[in-house]
C-alpha cells in the first residue's frame, strides 16, 4: 500500500458534510493580506470545542474578492462547511456590501452562535449583524464555556485590559454573537486531510457609505507621554548599541527610553530616562534590554504590568522584578527576537 | 454634622487635579530649576474661572466659596508649592482686599480682570522694618488734590517682579499708626514712579517672584484707595486671615502628596531581604504623618466651612496656617529620612519639597506671629489683653 | 445642526487594586471618571460646534445611579444634557441601550450626527455606535481620530494598516473616536459651580427622561447577564528562558505579542 492511496483513504474519511435545517456557529473569517488572519482560525478551533457540546456543526463565511482558494484552510481548521462571497465589490472591507451578504446568509441559515475576530472588521460588523438580527454581542472573548442546559455560551471578556475578567452570557437573545480576541484561543491543529465542498453565495453588489478620500499625510496622532506609554522598550548599559533597541520598539509599537547608562551612552535624551528621579512609568509590555536595573530604575517600573529583560550578568537585579529574563547578550537576541516578530 | 463635599466641590476638586497633573505636574521641577514664574499656568488658571474660584459670579469669579478655594490650593500643593505660592499671592491676598473691601466699581475695574486671570495681583504690607510688625509700616501716602502721592518701599513682595496691580499699604496719618493712620490702596503698576528694585535669590520657591518694590512720587487716584482712608489695617488684617487659612491648605495638599511618595517608595525599596513598608521605624513614620495629615484636613475644612457660613473664624485660621506649615515640616522632614539617599537628590521632588516647604512657617505671619495671634484671642476671653 | 454626544463614565483604575490570589478587587477610592474615549467624543463635537455651528446634546451610555456624567458634559460645553433614568445593570449592556438611545434620538429630533467613544476603557465594549448606526440605518466611522463636518458630510481621519486616512460620510451619520484622539479642554469652572448647584441659566440645560417612557416594557430586558468573575493567574517573575537563541527569541516573541495592547 503506498503512500498516495492512504492519503486517498483519508481524504475520503474526512470529506465533511453539512447538517440540514439552519443552527450551527458560525464563524466570520478576517481575511489580510489574501490570507485567513490566525485569529478566524483560532476562532474556528474555539467553536469546534463548543460545537461537540451542543451537537452543532461549524461553518465559516468568507467574504472577499478572489478569495475562494482560501476555503481549504478554514476546513482544515475544523470547519463542517464553508460560505464563499467572491465578488469584486466585497475586494476591501466595507460595511454595508459586507453586510448585506452576512444578514441575507444568517436570516436564511438561522445561526445559533456567531463569532467574528475582535479585529477592526469584526468590530465593526459584527455589532450591526447584533443589532439587525436582534441578537446579542459579547466582545472580547477570551474564553469560553457552555451552559449546557440553556445551550448558552458564558464568555470570559477582560476588565481594564486583562486585569481581571467578568464572565458574561446571553441568555435569552439569540444568535449570540461574540468577537474573539486574538490570540486568546490556541491555534487549532490544521488536518490536511480535511477537506469539502464550499457553497457560494450570491452577491448583490451594495455602494459602501464610507468613501475613502486617500492618506491623511500631514495627520499625526497627539504624543503620548512616556509615563502613559502602553509600550516601552529601554535600553541599558549592556545594551551594545541603540539600532535593534529602537527597531524592536517600531515593531512592538511602542516608545524607547533607558536608564542612566543609556543617557551616558548618548542614545537617549534625559526626559527619556525610567528611574523615580526621571520618568516613572507604567506600562502594559517593558522591555529592558541590557538594563542592570538598580533600584531607582526598578522602582520606576513596579507597575509595569510585563517586563522582559534582556542582560548577559545572570544576577542582575532586573531579573527580580521581570517577568520574563533572557540571559544573553542582547545583541544576540535581539536580531533573532526581532525576527521571530514578524519585522 | 456632614463632613461631605458637595457635588459642586468634588466636581470642582476633580477639575483641578486633571489640570494641575496635566499641566503643572510635568513642568513643576523645571519652574524650580531654572526660576521660572509659571505665567503660562496663571493664564490657564484663569482662562477655566480657576483664579476667581471664591470671588464672586458677577465679578468674572466662579463662585466656589472658600471652601472651593481651599480646595484649588490643596491640589496646586500637591503637585506644585510655586504655583500654590503664587496663586496664593494673587488670589488670596492681593485681590482679596479688592473683593473684602472694594467698591462696585472697584471689583468692576480690578477684581473682574484679576478673576480671570488677565492681570495678576499682589500684595504690598512688608517692608523692611514691618513684616510680622505690620503695624510698623514707613510708606507715606500724602493728599494731594485727588490724587494720593506714595513714597517708600515694600520688600519680598510675592509676585512683586510681575504684578499688574498691587494693593499696597501705606501711612496717612503717622500720628495715629494702625489704629486710624494706616491707609490701602490699588496700584497699577505701570504707574510712573513705580519699580521693581530687585529680585530676591531665595533656597526655596524659586519659581515665584519675590521682589523689593520702590515707589518714588507715584501718583494713586483717590479713587483708588480701599475702603475708607485711615482703615487700611483692617483690610489687611481680613484678607491675612483669608490667605493664612488657604496657606494651610496648600500645606495640606503638599504634605498628602509627600505622605503617598513615601508610601510608594516604602513598598518598593529592600533592604535586609524586605521592604521598608515592613519596617516598624517606617511605619511610624507613615502613621505619624497620615494622622497629622487627617488633623489637618479636618481644620482646614471646617475654618472654610466657618468662613462660607459667615462664622468668626481670625483664631482658626491662624491655627490653620501654624499647623498646617508644620505638619508639612515634619512631613517633608519624614519623607526626607524615609527616602534616604534619594531624598537629597536634586534629580527628586523630595528634595525640592524640602526647600519649598521652609517658607510656610515664615511668610503671612510667621508662626510665633500666629501662636501671638491665637494665644491673645484665648487670654481675652478671660480678660487679659497680652502686647505682642 | 444638532449633534448627540453619547458619554459613559468608570471606576478611576487608580483607585482600584486587583488581587488575584484573594480573588477580589479592592476599591480603595471610589471615583468615576468620564470614559476617555468618550470625552474625545464630546471635544470633537464641541470643536464642530465652533467651526460650524452646532447644539450639542449629551446622552448617558449607561443607565446610571446619578446624573453627574451629564453634568460633567454641561460644565465641559454641552448644550443640553438629558439623564435618562433606568435600572443599572450590573454590565453595560449595549444592546438594551442601543433601544433606549434610539427612541431618544428620534424623540429629539433632527439629529445630523451621533458622536460616541469606540471603545470603553474599563469593559472593552465598542458596540454602542455601530448598534445604533445600524438601528438608524446611517452610516458609521469606527475609530476617529479626529473629525469635521462640511458640505453635509463628516469627515474623519482614520487608521489603515500602519498608516491614517481620510473617510468622508454623507449626514446623518454615527462616528465613534479612539481614546486619547485629541487634546481635551478642561471644563468652564462657571459653567462647572453653577451646573452643579442647579443655579443659573445652564440650571435649565439638564433634563430628565424616563427609559420607560422611550421604550415598552419588555425592550428594557438586558440582553446580557453577568455570571461571575474569573481573574487571571497570579504573575510569576523571574521566568528564565532557555534553549537555542532562536528557541528563546519564539517564547519571547510569542510573550510579548500575547501581552501587546490591541
Amino acid at each position: 500500500m503506498d503512500a498516495s492511496f492512504l492519503d486517498l483513504l483519508m481524504a475520503q474519511q474526512e470529506e465533511v458534510t453539512e447538517a440540514e435545517g439552519g443552527g450551527g456557529i458560525w464563524v466570520v473569517a478576517d481575511v489580510v493580506d489574501g490570507a485567513v488572519a490566525p485569529v478566524t482560525l483560532e476562532a474556528i478551533g474555539a467553536a469546534r470545542n463548543l460545537a461537540g457540546a451542543l451537537g452543532a456543526y461549524v461553518y465559516a463565511v468568507l467574504l472577499g474578492d478572489g478569495v475562494s482558494d482560501l476555503a481549504a484552510t478554514l476546513y482544515q481548521a475544523g470547519a463542517d462547511g464553508v460560505r464563499v462571497a467572491d465578488h469584486p465589490a466585497l475586494a476591501s472591507f466595507a460595511v454595508e456590501p459586507y453586510m448585506e451578504v452576512l444578514v441575507n446568509l444568517f436570516q436564511a441559515e438561522g445561526p445559533e452562535v456567531i463569532l467574528f475576530g475582535a479585529t477592526p472588521q469584526g468590530q465593526e460588523l459584527a455589532p450591526r449583524v447584533a443589532q439587525r438580527l436582534g441578537g446579542g454581542l459579547i466582545e472580547h472573548a477570551t474564553a469560553m464555556t457552555l451552559d449546557e442546559a440553556t445551550r448558552t455560551v458564558q464568555a470570559a471578556v477582560p476588565i481594564y485590559g486583562g486585569e481581571y475578567f467578568e464572565i458574561v452570557a446571553c441568555p435569552q437573545a439569540r444568535p449570540q454573537i461574540l468577537t474573539v480576541e486574538p490570540g486568546a484561543f490556541p491555534a487549532p491543529f490544521m488536518d490536511p486531510y480535511r477537506k469539502g465542498e464550499p457553497k457560494s453565495v450570491e452577491v448583490t453588489p451594495v455602494e459602501p457609505r464610507v468613501r475613502l478620500l486617500g492618506p491623511a499625510d500631514n495627520f499625526t496622532p497627539p504624543p503620548v507621554p512616556l509615563a502613559q506609554a502602553p509600550v516601552i522598550v529601554a535600553a541599558g548599559r549592556q545594551a551594545g548599541g541603540f539600532r535593534l533597541v529602537e527597531q524592536l520598539a517600531t515593531a512592538l509599537g511602542g516608545q524607547v527610553a533607558g536608564d542612566r547608562g543609556a543617557r551616558d551612552a548618548g542614545w537617549i535624551r534625559p526626559e527619556q530616562i525610567i528611574d523615580v528621579r526621571g520618568v516613572t512609568v507604567a506600562p502594559k509590555v517593558y522591555v529592558a534590554v541590557g538594563i542592570r536595573g538598580d533600584t531607582f530604575h526598578n522602582a520606576a517600573l513596579e507597575n509595569s504590568r510585563f517586563i522582559l529583560a534582556i542582560h548577559p550578568d545572570p544576577t542582575a537585579p532586573i531579573f527580580r522584578v521581570a517577568d520574563l529574563c533572557v540571559e544573553a547578550d542582547p545583541q544576540e537576541v535581539l536580531p533573532a527576537l526581532l525576527q521571530a516578530m514578524g519585522a | 454634622m456632614d463632613f461631605t463635599f458637595s457635588p459642586e466641590h468634588q466636581a470642582l476638586r476633580r477639575m483641578i487635579r486633571e489640570f494641575a497633573e496635566t499641566e503643572i505636574a510635568p513642568i513643576a521641577a523645571e519652574l524650580d530649576r531654572e526660576h521660572k514664574v509659571p505665567l503660562e499656568i496663571m493664564r490657564k488658571l484663569g482662562e477655566i474661572g480657576l483664579l476667581g474660584v471664591c470671588f464672586p459670579q458677577e465679578y468674572g469669579g466662579m463662585g466656589a466659596g472658600e471652601t472651593g478655594y481651599c480646595i484649588l490650593m490643596e491640589e496646586l500643593g500637591r503637585v506644585c508649592a510655586n504655583t500654590a505660592v503664587n496663586v496664593g499671592a494673587h488670589i488670596g491676598i492681593g485681590a482679596m482686599c479688592i473683593h473684602l473691601d472694594g467698591t462696585p466699581e472697584q471689583k468692576r475695574k480690578y477684581l473682574t480682570p484679576l478673576a480671570r486671570g488677565e492681570k495678576i495681583a499682589a500684595f504690598g504690607l512688608t517692608e523692611s522694618n514691618a513684616g510680622s510688625d505690620a503695624a510698623n509700616v514707613r510708606t507715606r501716602a500724602v493728599r494731594e488734590g485727588d490724587s494720593w502721592i506714595l513714597d517708600g518701599g515694600k520688600v519680598y513682595i510675592t509676585n512683586g517682579g510681575y504684578a499688574d496691580i498691587i494693593t499696597v499699604m501705606a501711612v496717612t496719618d503717622p500720628a495715629l499708626g494702625a489704629r486710624g493712620g494706616i491707609t490701602a490702596f490699588v496700584v497699577e503698576t505701570d504707574s510712573p514712579g513705580f519699580k521693581v528694585a530687585r529680585e530676591e535669590d531665595k533656597m526655596g520657591i524659586r519659581g515665584s517672584s519675590t521682589a523689593e518694590l520702590v515707589f518714588e512720587e507715584l501718583r494713586v487716584p483717590h479713587e483708588n484707595v480701599l475702603g475708607k482712608v485711615g482703615e487700611g489695617f483692617v483690610t489687611f488684617m481680613k484678607s491675612l486671615d483669608m490667605g493664612r487659612l488657604t496657606l494651610g491648605a496648600a500645606c495640606l495638599g503638599g504634605a498628602q502628596q509627600l505622605l503617598e511618595q513615601s508610601v510608594y517608595w516604602a513598598k518598593t525599596r529592600r533592604q535586609f531581604g524586605e521592604e521598608l513598608a515592613h519596617k516598624q521605624a517606617v511605619q511610624w513614620m507613615i502613621a505619624n504623618m497620615a494622622t497629622e495629615i487627617e488633623a489637618l484636613r479636618s481644620l482646614v475644612y471646617r475654618v472654610a466651612w466657618l468662613v462660607d457660613t459667615g462664622q468668626p473664624f481670625t483664631q482658626l485660621a491662624a491655627m490653620c496656617k501654624l499647623y498646617g506649615s508644620e505638619v508639612l515640616s515634619r512631613a517633608v522632614d519624614m519623607a526626607i529620612q524615609i527616602h534616604g539617599g534619594l531624598g537629597l537628590s536634586r534629580d527628586f521632588p523630595i528634595e525640592r519639597a524640602f526647600r519649598d516647604a521652609r517658607i510656610n512657617e515664615i511668610f503671612e505671619g510667621t508662626n510665633e506671629v500666629q501662636r501671638i495671634v491665637i494665644a491673645s484671642n484665648i487670654f481675652r476671653e478671660f480678660g487679659v489683653r497680652i502686647r505682642p | 445642526m444638532r449633534i448627540v454626544v453619547i458619554l459613559g463614565r468608570m471606576l478611576d483604575p487608580r483607585g482600584i487594586v486587583v488581587n488575584p490570589r484573594a480573588g477580589r478587587i479592592f476599591v480603595n477610592r471610589e471615583e468615576y471618571i468620564l470614559q476617555p474615549a468618550d470625552r474625545c467624543a464630546l471635544e470633537a463635537a464641541l470643536r464642530i460646534k465652533e467651526a460650524v455651528g452646532a447644539e450639542v446634546v449629551a446622552l448617558p451610555r449607561t443607565f446610571l445611579p446619578d446624573d453627574d456624567v451629564l453634568r460633567q458634559a454641561l460644565a465641559i460645553g454641552a448644550d443640553r444634557a438629558i439623564y435618562i433614568a433606568g435600572k443599572p445593570v450590573a454590565l453595560p449592556d449595549d444592546g438594551l441601550m442601543a433601544r433606549v438611545l434610539l427612541a431618544a434620538v428620534e424623540r429629539l429630533g433632527e439629529v445630523d450626527l451621533i458622536l460616541t467613544g469606540a471603545t470603553t476603557m474599563d469593559t472593552g465594549q465598542g458596540q454602542l455606535g455601530p448598534r445604533l448606526a445600524e438601528a438608524l440605518g446611517w452610516p458609521q466611522i469606527v475609530g476617529a481620530w479626529t473629525a469635521e463636518v462640511a458640505d453635509g458630510s463628516v469627515r474623519a481621519v482614520r487608521q489603515d494598516g500602519g498608516g491614517y486616512v481620510w473617510v468622508e460620510a454623507s449626514l446623518p451619520a454615527v462616528v465613534t473616536f479612539v481614546p486619547g484622539a485629541l487634546k481635551l479642554r478642561y471644563p468652564d469652572g462657571r459653567r462647572l459651580i453653577n451646573i452643579y448647584k442647579g443655579v443659573g441659566e445652564i440650571a435649565a440645560a439638564l433634563e430628565r427622561w424616563e427609559a420607560k417612557d422611550l421604550v415598552a416594557p419588555e425592550a428594557l430586558t438586558p440582553l446580557l447577564e453577568r455570571r461571575g468573575q474569573d481573574f487571571p493567574p497570579e504573575r510569576e517573575r523571574g521566568v528564565r528562558l532557555s534553549g537555542s537563541p532562536e528557541e528563546i527569541a519564539r517564547a519571547a516573541a510569542d510573550a510579548l505579542r500575547s501581552r501587546l495592547p490591541r
